[in-house]
């Protein structure tokens, strides 16, 4: 189960990077525009654009292994790692979750000093729509923030 | 004439970080975020190898790995196949991605946590610019 205090951290926002595998084990990357943990605190949606996912969708028919990073600019990081559960198209509520992440996620990177010029066109200019929300099963947690304990699992 | 273009250049500048992912030899796959993809030269880039972590086992035993990475100017994304080839714990390349990495660590924080080991050597298969990832600067409200 995700901690209480791990869903807040996701939900925080921070940036998110997926990783997903073939067959003949290729990985591949897939970024990502928003995530929520869903309710059971056991699986997690992520949304991610269509032309992207298009890439995956084999990996995840083929063999559903995600890894998925989550990291705030203070460099604190995680990594979840699990099965793919579904995938549907985004509706009305999923594209308002990336719209307040989106707008969270500049108002973060301006607290952190980082020059409005760059941060508004990093973050507002990632196509984020039409896409496809992702759910997997969260059966794995590491650490991923830098430093000596990088990587251990805490879940 | 080498796989990566001179137009990838600023992406490999350290400024925006870049992502990684790798797979085990048990069919993991793992991501991760590093400070910088460095360029050595038309056909190899350098990751650094600061702590012996998942990316470091996974391509010694799987050597294939992408790294999607941000060209800081334009904003542009690109996706790199690389190949795992050798690390190298001196020469150019490891006091030149050392220098870099000092620098970044000093601009955020992370000095002394951020450490060169060593320069991983991967080989790049292919180099690939996102055409349809990003919504027209103009069309942003800024």
């Amino acid at each position: 189960m995700i901690s209480e205090k791990l869903v807040e951290f996701i939900h925080g926002p921070v940036f998110m990077a997926l990783g997903t595998r073939n067959e003949k084990l290729r990985p591949a990357h897939t970024f990502v525009v928003g995530a929520i943990v869903n309710q059971d605190r056991e699986t997690l949606t992520c949304f991610v654009s269509q032309s992207r996912a298009e890439k995956i969708m084999g990996n995840l028919e083929d063999n559903g292994k995600i890894a998925l990073t989550v990291g705030s600019p203070s460099h604190e990081s995680y990594q979840l790692k699990g099965h793919y559960v579904s995938l549907r198209p985004t509706d009305a509520k999923d594209v308002a979750i990336q719209e307040i992440y989106r707008t969270k996620l500049v108002a973060l990177m301006l607290q952190y000093g980082y020059p409005e010029q760059i941060v508004k066109p990093m973050i507002l200019g990632a196509k984020y729509q039409p896409a496809v929300a992702i759910t997997f099963r969260v059966e794995e947690i590491f650490l991923q923030t830098p430093g000596p304990e990088a990587g251990k699992k805490i879940a | 004439m080498g796989v990566l273009p001179d137009e990838i250049k600023p992406a490999m500048e350290g400024v925006i970080p870049s992502h990684v992912v790798t797979c085990s030899l048990d069919g993991t796959p793992n991501t991760t975020v590093i400070s910088q993809v460095y360029y050595v030269d038309a056909d190899h880039v350098a990751l650094s190898f600061q702590f012996f972590n998942k990316t470091i086992k996974n391509v010694r035993e799987n050597p294939h790995a992408v790294a999607w990475v941000t060209n800081p100017e334009s904003l542009e994304t690109w996706d790199l196949e690389l190949e795992y080839d050798h690390s190298e714990t001196s020469g150019p390349v490891f006091d030149a991605m050392d220098m870099r990495i000092e620098a970044i660590a000093s601009m955020t924080g992370m000095t002394g946590i951020f450490k060169l080991k060593a320069a991983d050597i991967y080989r790049v298969k292919s180099a690939a610019k996102n055409t349809d990832e990003r919504i027209p600067l103009a069309a942003i409200d800024k």
